[in-house]
């Protein structure tokens, strides 16, 4: 997303260079010579402001979209620096926009230098003109659909190959037959002996029915192992959450929404209030826009009009729909192999980071666990659990063994049957 | 003419030949209405529907449906909106609080998951009861009973709490205005802070009474400690620091003043030369007597003469004035018992039941003697568990009587339940004008109280308690309450007109005159708070209490002309049920007794002696249960009818044993109908004489979880004295078995059929249980119970011995018949064996908690056709429920029978519904989430809490640092408070298991079947020589 976030930037900006130009002139003209780069600017301002300011839209902090109409530059310049420090020295300006916001406190930015702050300044400019000139560039490049090769087609004309060569093959016959001053036959008439003379040839016929009997055995046994089994299941979610978005574009790490990986058996779902922490402030997605991000005020109650809570609202909690759903009987625990095992979620999980809808990657079978039991190495170097054991197990399995989960335990009923 | 011949078929062709010939027409009487069934003939001629089609259509659709249900249904998983900050699902929360019931007290903290109590464990920072008994272990699983009272009743009918408190406020204004008494009755009020909201409430209503009245009643007890010290209290009795303990008819280890004692007793019951000696006087085969070291049987008349003479023997040998003369039965046991108690000076401690002045001041007057006032009783710091007096209850059944009452508040207490039989309590009550009763069910005192309150669980109460002078306890709630109900104190404020809420009024009422500087929130987590600065006083009549010299002798001439006509009653608490405030919980009422090992139940013990002479009878059936007698007691012109009988080993001649807490109604389904109730006959007094018995008919059907009351010769329990202890080789008191082979002698663990585990690497868990600190209390059967989801079968199944207990304890009485008996007076082995198998009429008792022993070499291992149970290499035996298919031929193959057999689906099945912890919604979340629910036709036993070591280990992984002996400990290790099961890691080398596991009294069960068990055992050790 980053990335195609770029290629757009540059894209507008190199294109619209013209465009650019004329507005920097039209700024002179209302006495405010703010002279910044709005690509940088904008990067200062996501980073920076965003949680707080819109540009369109009051949040935390007032719309910024016409700031530089509103203050002065210099103005601007020493509040964005200390804004305490401008309200300390008697400010009138700075007090009353304090007081307005009922003296919620915006972080000083000590750090940004001025060049940066006119930056910041020029993409509230920038970012705040009509749509029409930014969305008139190119869309972003999209991950080339990529397309399935299908062998149907392949397949027909094959068929088509060996019925043409079946038929030559008999006019071929036909035309010896001839010339040997044969009885020509038929196409039909050569199946019909053929299968007649198959039919009575009793090797023939039990050669089939072993065939036919593997045939049907291996479908019976496929179809009953898959019952329980619901690897790539995919059920449709109340919210559309993308962890495409969230996990890969915007890089948020898993334990951040599924804190109790590390701490618990489970690795909860987040609850609204999670959500919260950022789309208090993100109320636009990408691709949905307000819709999905819609659900989750409508559960906690907030209204993003206000952008405040709605007192005494009636929660509603989101109803997901569970993925990975172990049986009772199996006690497994996300900790055990997030903290103590030290394993990936990808792991088990799949390419989470990719899945616009997230869909059971791994069968969880029991012969699943059991050959990942069997393989994965246990962290006995870094972990003083594991010290006395260790050496003990070197004597067992060698100096240099690898201790597999299998050596310490790990395929014992008990440890996941209780 | 044979071919003319005419066979008739009966008599009745040839007698009436249109009858037969009607009846041949007419073979079939009528058509079968199809017509009439199938509806309208003429279209069902038209239809096309066929009964091929039919069963086509049947056929086609029972595939359809059952592919259809091959389709998963979709699990939604719903998190929270605002998630709490302290809880993270999955992983549990504890919290510090305290019980109780207005019986039991103790501290204890609740572990809860997802915001559900599932769990009580023991509070270690508490000064005084710190640990839970079984009772109390069990009570989580009250809380979700669904029988509780949901809502406010006013007379019947359910209304809200704003009409509630409108009516009552009326009903007490009223009452005040006419005159009449405003009546509040309670259990001991154990709380300083509802103590003072008392006191606002008797400003606000001038007619204002209070009574304290404790169902068993040690109220005359504490008038006698009153009238000699001046404060109506029990003293803290310290066992820890007392060498001999002389207890006349005080079951201190069951139930008594509400002190637990039994931790600190159990310090002084390890082998070695500090080892406590206990002596016993009773006539009931208490919990504490089958612990003792010698317990001398005799009714309790006779006890409490003994007391006496003991008293005068004490007086002749530290020369003060002698009492009234008595004369005993078994002066010898009095004398050895003088002898002793003196001997050990100020360590010795003589301690009484019985609600008896007069027994309490004898009792008195010989600690003084012995000057033990600073050792091993402290009268400095009182205990207030039981407070009742008789004489308040006298008072208020008179001024109800004499319909000087206006209105009666009842909390804590059923006295419809406890007083109906002895002093008419319907009849009373039916002179009040206003009965208000705030209680949890709608049992006998709600059916005759106008208005009912529905109250909180302990669990979802505030409140505070002052156990002892100095020692604060802090209740606070695990969980919200489940249903529209209040506590008792939050009513008392919002009739005061006080608009706080409890929670608001005890931390200010605590602020301001208990915390003194102290942090409320640090109260608060640690659950206990001990008063640095001079403790509130609990007892306002103290001070009404006159100065007078104590008359030692007139209390001494009232014991002395005790005299026994008839039989002997003496009412008691079982382990189980104690006066029966938790009475409708399935996991106790299916705990066994730990003497008579019977559930369900409860009956007359009788010796075997008396039984002979009166006809009385207990015989096993094929199967193996027990049918008892029935009989009907008759007291002072009261009877209580159907009582079963059971002959009880150890019981004095001339008496029969009765508990209470039984007969309920209205308690709720398990409850209801269980038992007779003793109360019924039961005055202030817990003895009763002259009673007589009648032989009734019918048998009685007892649910008993041991049928064999002996060891038959055989070293189950290894047992020895303390003499042969300390003074002889552990080989001759701990005999361990020896194989001959052909390469030589060896001991159990050379001779193997199978090859070794690898025990040297990682864990090896293993558990000793000390024979001699285990009491046999039950607490850890009922932690195992929660723990573990074990299930509860009901009585039915219990007496076809299919009960589910993990963990039992083994309770064995001794023989008069040994090999050594056999071989001087020449008894043939058959004789011997039949002898054997009958205990002594004044046996030694023996307790033996027994779970899966998990044996190195487990034979349910090698005969499991599917490998359901398998080795772990830390030496625990796996059970996998999942590939168990039930051949059961794992439990044939245990010599321990440990493995317990699921012959029914005990959850979601109607007919088990007395269980509700498995059948119904609300019960089902006291189950541990960490724990499967077993399935019909699947073997379970021990896992050894194998959830609890898992988790053990995995924190000590997830924080990378070495496992610590005591960071896992089992649930039943956890519940024990005398240190009995130590459980531990026996490799690591430091581990107090691994001591155990050295110490010369260790032994395996059946240690010569060669099984190797994890498990071992501390031989029992008897004080004697």
């Amino acid at each position: 997303m980053q990335l195609t976030m770029i290629h757009r930037l540059k894209r507008i900006f190199s294109s619209s260079l013209v465009a650019i130009a004329l507005i920097f002139n039209s700024l002179t003209a209302q006495a405010q010579e703010i002279s910044g780069d709005a690509a940088n600017g904008k990067k200062l301002y996501n980073a920076n402001c965003a949680s707080c300011h819109k540009l369109d839209k009051k949040l935390v902090g007032p719309a910024l979209g016409d700031v530089t109409q509103r203050r002065t530059l210099e103005w601007l310049q020493s509040w964005i620096k200390d804004n305490q420090a401008l309200r300390a020295s008697g400010d009138k300006d700075a007090i009353a926009i304090f007081e307005e916001y009922n003296g919620s406190v915006m972080t000083a930015f000590p750090q940004l230098s001025e060049q940066d702050i006119n930056d910041i300044l020029s993409y509230t400019i920038e970012g705040s003109k009509p749509k029409e000139t930014v969305t008139g560039g190119p869309v972003g490049s999209e991950a080339p659909v990529e397309v399935e090769s299908d062998n149907t087609l392949s397949l027909v004309m094959l068929g088509a190959i060996l019925l043409v060569l079946v038929l030559v093959l008999v006019k071929v016959k036909n035309v010896l037959k001839i010339v040997q001053k044969e009885e020509t036959t038929s196409l039909l008439e050569d199946a019909s002996s053929f299968t007649r003379a198959a039919v009575k040839n009793s090797k023939v016929i039990t050669i089939f029915t072993i065939l036919i009997a593997i045939f049907f055995f291996q479908q019976f046994y496929v179809a009953v192992s898959a019952v329980g089994v619901s690897q790539n299941y995919q059920p449709e979610q109340p919210i559309k959450f993308s962890h495409k978005i969230h996990a890969g574009e915007n890089q948020i790490d898993c334990n951040y929404c599924h804190s109790g990986a590390r701490k618990s058996k489970h690795s909860n779902i987040p609850s609204a209030s999670v959500c919260m922490n950022c789309h208090a402030y993100i109320q636009e997605g990408p691709t949905t826009g307000t819709e999905e991000i819609g659900k989750i005020y409508a559960a906690i109650g907030f209204d993003p009009e206000t952008s405040s809570y709605i007192e005494g609202y009636e929660e509603k909690p989101i109803k997901w729909v569970r993925i990975h759903n172990l049986p009772d009987l199996a006690y497994f625990n996300h900790s055990q192999h997030v903290v103590a095992g030290e394993v990936e979620c990808q792991t088990c999980h799949g390419p989470i980071e990719e899945m616009e809808e997230v869909y059971q990657y791994s069968s969880l079978t029991m012969g699943w666990c059991i050959n990942c039991h069997r393989e994965t190495k246990v962290q006995v170097e870094s972990n003083d659990y594991y010290t006395e054991m260790h050496e003990k197990l070197k004597e067992k399995y060698g100096e240099d063994a690898e201790i597999t989960v299998e050596m310490i335990g790990g395929l014992e009923c008990g440890k996941c049957h209780y | 003419m044979a071919e003319s011949k005419k066979y008739y078929k009966g008599i009745e062709e040839l007698s009436n030949g249109s009858l037969t010939e009607n009846l041949a027409a007419n073979e079939f009487a009528s058509d079968l209405s199809t017509d009439e069934f199938l509806g309208d003939k003429e279209q069902l001629e038209s239809s096309s529907t066929s009964r091929r089609d039919f069963l086509k259509y049947v056929g086609f659709s029972t595939a359809a449906a059952t592919l259809a249900a091959c389709e998963a249904p979709i699990i939604e998983s719903i998190p929270y909106v605002v998630a709490p900050e302290e809880l993270v699902p999955g992983v549990p929360d504890y919290y510090a609080t305290s019980y109780y019931d207005g019986h039991d007290f103790a501290s204890v903290l609740i572990k809860t998951r997802e915001g559900r109590p599932i769990k009580v464990e023991n509070n270690d920072l508490a000064a005084i009861n710190g640990s839970a008994n079984a009772r109390v272990h069990a009570s989580v699983l009250n809380l979700y009973d669904a029988t509780r009272l949901q809502a406010p009743m006013i007379a019947g009918e359910k209304a809200s709490w704003g009409d509630f408190d409108k009516s009552v406020v009326a009903d007490l204004e009223k009452a005040v205005a006419a005159g009449k008494e405003v009546a509040v009755l309670t259990s001991t009020v154990l709380s300083p802070t509802t103590k003072k909201l008392l006191a606002d409430f008797a400003a606000k209503y001038s007619t204002f009474k209070h009574y304290q009245y404790d169902a068993f009643s040690y109220g005359n007890k504490l008038d006698a400690i009153a009238k000699i010290t001046g404060k109506r209290a029990f003293p803290t009795y310290k066992f820890e620091k007392a060498s001999v303990i002389a207890s006349f008819g005080a079951d201190f280890l069951g139930d008594w003043t509400g002190q637990s004692v039994s931790g600190d007793y159990a310090k002084r019951r390890i082998p070695g030369k500090d080892m406590s000696r206990h002596l016993q006087f009773e006539a009931n085969m208490s919990l504490t007597g089958a612990n003792a070291d010698q317990r001398y049987k005799m009714s309790s008349t006779e006890v409490k003469k003994s007391l006496l003479a003991l008293y005068n023997e004490i007086a002749k040998a530290k020369g003060a004035t002698a009492y009234a003369n008595v004369s005993v039965e078994n002066m010898a046991a009095v004398k050895s018992a003088a002898k002793e108690l003196v001997g050990a000076g100020k360590n010795a401690l003589v301690v009484s039941g019985f609600n008896d002045a007069n027994v309490e001041t004898i009792t008195y007057a010989i600690n003084e003697l012995l000057g033990n006032a600073d050792s091993t009783i402290d009268w400095t710091h009182r205990t207030y568990f039981r407070q009742g007096s008789d004489k308040d209850m006298t008072a208020l059944l008179a001024d109800m009587n004499a319909s000087k009452v206006g209105a009666l508040i009842i909390n804590g207490v059923n006295p419809a339940y406890r007083l109906e039989g002895t002093a008419k309590w319907s009849e009373a009550v039916a002179k009040v004008n206003s009965t208000i009763y705030i209680g949890y069910k709608n049992d006998e005192t709600a059916m005759t109280s106008k208005y009912v309150g529905a109250a909180h669980h302990n669990l979802e109460s505030w409140g505070d308690a002052m156990p002892m002078d100095g020692a604060y306890a802090l209740t606070q709630p695990t969980i919200r309450p489940l249903f529209d109900t209040r506590q008792f104190e939050d009513c008392l404020l919002a009739w005061c007109g006080n608009t706080n809420t409890y929670h608001q009024y005890l931390s200010e009422s605590w602020n301001s005159s208990i915390l003194s500087g102290g942090a409320w929130t640090k109260a608060l987590h640690d659950g206990v708070y001990m008063s640095t600065s001079a403790p509130m006083e609990m007892m306002e009549e103290s001070s009404e209490v006159e100065e007078v010299a104590v008359d030692y002798s007139s209390a001494a001439n009232g014991l002395a002309k005790l005299s026994s006509k008839g039989i002997e009653l003496n009412f008691y608490q079982k382990t189980a049920m104690g006066v029966g405030n938790v009475a409708n919980n399935p996991w106790l009422l299916e705990l066994p007794d730990p003497i008579t090992r019977v559930t369900w139940d409860n009956y007359i013990t009788v010796a075997a002696a008396d039984a002979v002479e009166m006809g009385l009878m207990n015989k096993n059936q094929s199967n193996g249960a027990l049918n008892g007698s029935k009989v009907r007691i008759n007291l002072n012109g009261m009877t209580l009818e159907n009582v079963p009988v059971l002959i009880q080993p150890g019981q004095a001649i001339g008496t029969i044993g009765l508990a209470v807490g039984y007969g309920r109604q209205g308690a709720g389904k398990a409850a209801d109908g269980v038992g007779v109730n003793a109360f019924a006959m039961m005055n202030g007094s817990d003895v009763a004489t002259n009673a007589s018995l009648e032989l009734m008919e019918g048998e009685h059907e007892f649910a008993c979880t041991q049928l064999a009351h002996t060891m038959m010769g055989r070293k189950i329990v290894n047992e020895t004295n303390l003499s042969s202890f300390l003074n002889e080789d552990p080989t001759s008191w701990n005999e361990k078995p020896v194989f001959e082979t052909h390469q030589g002698a060896f001991g159990s663990d050379k001779v193997n059929l199978w090859d070794d585990f690898d025990h040297e690497t990682g864990h090896f868990w293993n558990m000793s249980i000390d024979l001699n600190t285990c009491t046999g209390c039950g607490a850890c059967v009922i932690a195992c119970h929660a723990e573990n989801n074990v299930p509860v079968v009901g009585k039915e199944e219990v007496r076809k011995s299919r009960d589910m207990h993990w963990l039992r304890i083994d309770r064995y009485f001794s023989s008069d018949m040994t090999d050594e008996v056999a071989d001087k007076e020449g008894v043939n082995s058959i004789d011997k064996f039949a002898e054997m198998e009958k205990a002594s009429a004044s046996p030694d008792v023996f307790f033996q908690p027994v779970m899966c022993q998990h044996c190195n070499h487990a034979p349910c291992e090698t005969v499991c056709p599917v490998a359901a149970t398998t080795h772990s290499a830390e030496g625990l035996n796996h059970m996998t429920y999942n590939r168990c298919i039930g051949t059961r031929y794992c439990a044939n193959n245990c010599p321990y029978k440990v493995r317990r057999f699921n012959w029914f689906e005990y959850h979601n099945n109607d007919k088990f519904n007395v269980n509700y912890s498995m059948n119904d919604d609300l019960g089902r979340m006291v189950l541990n989430p960490d724990v499967t629910v077993r399935s019909r036709g699947v073997m379970e036993k021990c896992s050894m809490c194998i959830q609890r070591t898992q988790y053990g280990k995995l924190e000590a992984k997830k924080s990378g640092r070495a496992l610590k002996d005591g960071d896992i400990k089992t649930a039943c290790q956890s519940a024990c408070d005398t240190g009995a099961i130590a459980f531990g890691d026996v490799n690591d080398k430091d581990s107090k298991v691994f001591a155990m596991k050295q110490d010369k009294r260790m032994y395996h069960l059946l240690e010569e079947v060669g099984t190797q068990p994890s498990v071992f055992y501390q031989t029992k050790v008897r004080n004697r020589a």
